[in-house]
């Protein structure tokens, strides 16, 4: 056997906690370890480069990468492989970052688990056979969940690329929040006329099949043969899609979480999305006292919301500058952290706000006291370090953006991941910020993070020209990890084929034997763990695999 | 490592479903959530794979702990494997039991999204059997 193994420093995520070069001395004195390097970033193009002249020049028959988990670059690596003539299975990753380096902060104590991580996979990998990739048809079409800007922007992109499209919104219309608002920034235009342009294209579309009030009730198969159950209002139905892109958006952060806001009940208190909706009708005196407070729902620590909403700045400047082209001598104060205008021209408007005078206090606000004459802010100003309370006629909250209400529902039926914030992870938030870790399941707009509108339809598109380079070469590769029999082993007493849930498992009456159909098994090892005989064995998890693994970590060989 | 510091220092060998538990780990690694070092993973497609005779091969070996871990109950991507490995392993509780080592085996579900329960499952398990080790 010659073996090569190549460990990722990952720039310094796995060198800084993990000590890469004593690993690499000591497995280069292992028998068959051929070569043994440690490298910058081994996903890099000179990374990969370097991996295959080592495959050429030392003619290596086992290749294990020690770098990052399974699910990221896997594809990458064994497409590395197959270039090098040998075949992609006899690659075996380790996770020596997010199982080690990222795990713990003491370099004595991750080298010493890593060199174990890394022995299980080098054992393991003496067990590993050439296997035949199976090639599967994939369905030219795709699930869009989510009708707002982001999902109406991936379903038309997809569609016009001449997929079939299934687009599924769970309100009685399309549009999402972008919908209600009336004036949206930057472009100053109503959004419901964005988001009618948009359907107009859409349904002007021949291939796109809209679902209205509905919702996902199950979820199943795999990539090019996806199968969901929808709820509709004409009752269940269930469509196969290609790949999915997830778009259901966000939910605007409830102020009541907040009690001391007193939001919801007193009219004077009311969201920038109140304003959105009825900002005109509002009755106000001649010259208003109106407050604004920033960061309502973001940043805060406490109520579990430390990001930063992105647009609440720029809405909050929106309302002061609302009001006063309406009130011209209009008092307005905004209270703030920072003010973060994110999108382009924010700064600017910034600064316009300022000159048409609304102030600007940098403060924390502890509490709005509402009273029939007034609703006093009390607070700190934290410039000054001075304590104020003043009163006004309106207070406007700046809402964030919280992650969507369903999320943890989406996540569990489509099993996928969730960050710690609950909007969806992304797969690499640079190398692949638009897929998730399962493959042909993509994840558009805000439901990964607060976006505006502009990145959102930038984010769907994104995510729609990602799909579709899968979906449109019509077949995919899938892991050959099914169950075979020994028939010489195998005494016939069935009982894999009473466990099989996908029926896999046939019994030949003539030979009394079993035989796995591999076109049904599922690879899910059930039977291997079950066979009294060790007669069956599931390609790529064999029992000399797990028990090498097992010693390697205890040290047992 | 001093080799009584090793000896005090529990070692869990776990077998996680890649479906599930096994990206659940792998998020709680990308938010950079720390546990124990003596947790070590094996991943396995689905935890129906995990055949006793390596949850006691680990013991046997030296393991101060196995667990198995897969998706909740009803949510299995291979639709019932994880009924099996219920059965499976309370079964294997009990054998466990009868030699009076109950706490070195356990059994429980993360699903993908849940990267906290999983650190909070395996440091849990961990703190027990290493009071336990260090009365004994
Ligand atoms: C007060 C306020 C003002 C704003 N002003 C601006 C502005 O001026 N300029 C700007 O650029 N941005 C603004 N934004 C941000 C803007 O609203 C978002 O960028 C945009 O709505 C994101 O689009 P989306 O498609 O990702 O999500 P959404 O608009 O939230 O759309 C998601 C869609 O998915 C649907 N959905 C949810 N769950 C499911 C499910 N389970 N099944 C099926 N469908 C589901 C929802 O019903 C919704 O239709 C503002 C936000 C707020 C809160
Ligand atoms: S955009 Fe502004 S108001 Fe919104 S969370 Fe960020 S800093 Fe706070
Ligand atoms: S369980 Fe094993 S011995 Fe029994 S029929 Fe199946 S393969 Fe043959
Ligand atoms: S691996 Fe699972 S699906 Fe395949 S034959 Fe065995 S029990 Fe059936």
């Amino acid at each position: 056997m010659r073996t090569g193994i190549f460990i990722c420093h990952c720039g310094h995520n796995i060198k800084h906690t993990v000590d890469v070069k004593r690993l690499c001395e000591y497995f280069s004195t292992f028998p068959g370890v051929v070569v043994s390097k440690d490298y910058p970033f081994v996903c890099s193009e000179p990374g990969q480069d370097m991996i295959q002249e080592s495959i050429k020049k030392q003619g290596l028959d086992r290749v294990i990468i020690a770098s990052c988990t399974p699910s990221l670059h896997s594809e990458l690596f064994k497409d590395l492989l197959k270039k090098s003539d040998i075949n992609p299975f006899l690659l075996r990753r380790v996770s020596i970052r997010e199982h080690c380096s990222w795990v713990g902060d003491d370099i004595e104590i991750n080298t010493e688990k890593a060199r174990r991580l890394i022995l299980a996979g080098l054992y393991s990998a003496a067990h590993y056979i050439p296997l035949e990739e199976k090639v599967v048809e994939v369905q030219k079409s795709a699930l869009v969940i989510g009708g707002g800007v982001s999902g109406l922007s991936a379903a038309l992109f997809l569609s016009r690329m001449g997929m079939q499209v299934y687009l599924i919104e769970k309100e009685d219309e399309l549009g999402g929040h972008v919908r209600t608002l009336k004036n949206v920034w930057p472009a100053g235009r109503d959004g419901k006329i964005i988001i009618e342009e948009m359907i107009k294209d859409l349904k002007g579309q021949n291939n796109v099949e809209i679902f209205t009030s509905t919702t996902i009730t199950d979820f199943e198969g795999f990539f090019g043969n996806y199968e969901a159950t929808l709820n509709t209002p004409a009752g269940e139905k269930k469509l196969t899609a290609g790949g999915v892109i997830i778009a259901i958006g966000f939910s605007p952060f409830d102020a009541r979480t907040k009690p001391e806001l007193h939001y919801g009940e007193d009219e004077r208190i009311i969201t920038t999305l109140d304003f959105e909706k009825n900002g005109d009708r509002l009755k106000l005196p001649e010259k208003p006292r109106v407050a604004i407070l920033h960061c309502v729902g973001s940043r805060d620590e406490q109520i579990g919301k430390p990001y930063c909403s992105r647009i609440c700045c720029v809405n909050a400047l929106r309302v002061a500058d609302a009001i006063k082209t309406r009130y011209r001598d209009a008092y307005v104060e905004s209270f703030y952290m920072d003010v973060r205008a994110h999108p382009r021209g924010g700064e600017e408007f910034f600064e316009d706000t300022q000159e048409k005078g609304v102030l600007f206090t940098r403060a924390n606000v502890a509490e709005i006291i509402p009273a029939p004459g007034g609703i006093t802010i009390r607070g700190e100003d934290t410039l000054f370090g001075e304590v104020f309370e003043r009163e006004f006629d309106l207070v406007v909250l700046s809402i964030g953006m919280s992650p969507p209400e369903d999320s943890k529902l989406i996540a569990s039926l489509l099993k996928i991941t969730l960050d710690k914030d609950k909007f969806f992870l992304e797969a690499h938030i640079k190398l692949r910020p638009f897929d998730t870790a399962v493959k042909g399941i993509f994840i558009a707009g805000s439901c990964s993070g607060p976006k505006d509108v502009e990145e959102s339809i930038n984010h769907g598109r994104a995510s729609a020209v990602k799909l579709f380079g899968f979906l449109n070469l019509g077949y995919a590769y899938v892991d050959p990890f099914i169950s075979y029999v020994d028939p010489k082993r195998c005494s016939g007493c069935r009982m894999c084929e009473q466990a099989c849930v996908a029926k896999a498992i046939k019994y030949d009456e003539i030979k009394r034997v079993v035989h796995v159909e591999e076109a049904a098994c599922m690879g899910c090892g059930l039977c291997n763990a079950t066979c009294p005989s060790s007669a069956i064995g599931l390609k790529g998890y064999m029992d000399s695999m797990i028990d090498d693994e097992i010693s390697a970590f205890l040290e047992a060989i | 490592m001093a080799e009584d510091e090793k000896n005090k220092n529990p070692e869990i060998v776990g077998f996680a479903c890649s479906y599930c538990t096994f990206k659940a780990s792998e998020m709680a690694g990308s938010l950079r959530m720390k546990y124990p070092e003596g947790v070590k993973l094996i991943q396995v497609p689905c935890s129906s794979r995990v055949d006793p005779a390596f949850v006691i091969k680990a013991i046997v070996e030296g393991a101060d702990g196995v667990f198995v871990a897969g998706c909740h109950p009803g949510d299995c991507h291979f639709i019932k494997g994880n009924y099996y490995t219920r059965r499976k392993i309370a079964a294997l509780k009990e054998m466990f039991n009868i030699f009076s080592m109950k706490e070195k085996l356990r059994l429980f579900w993360v699903s993908a999204a849940e990267a906290r329960r999983f650190v909070e499952k395996v440091t849990d398990m961990y703190n027990d059997i290493k009071e336990k080790k260090n009365e004994g």
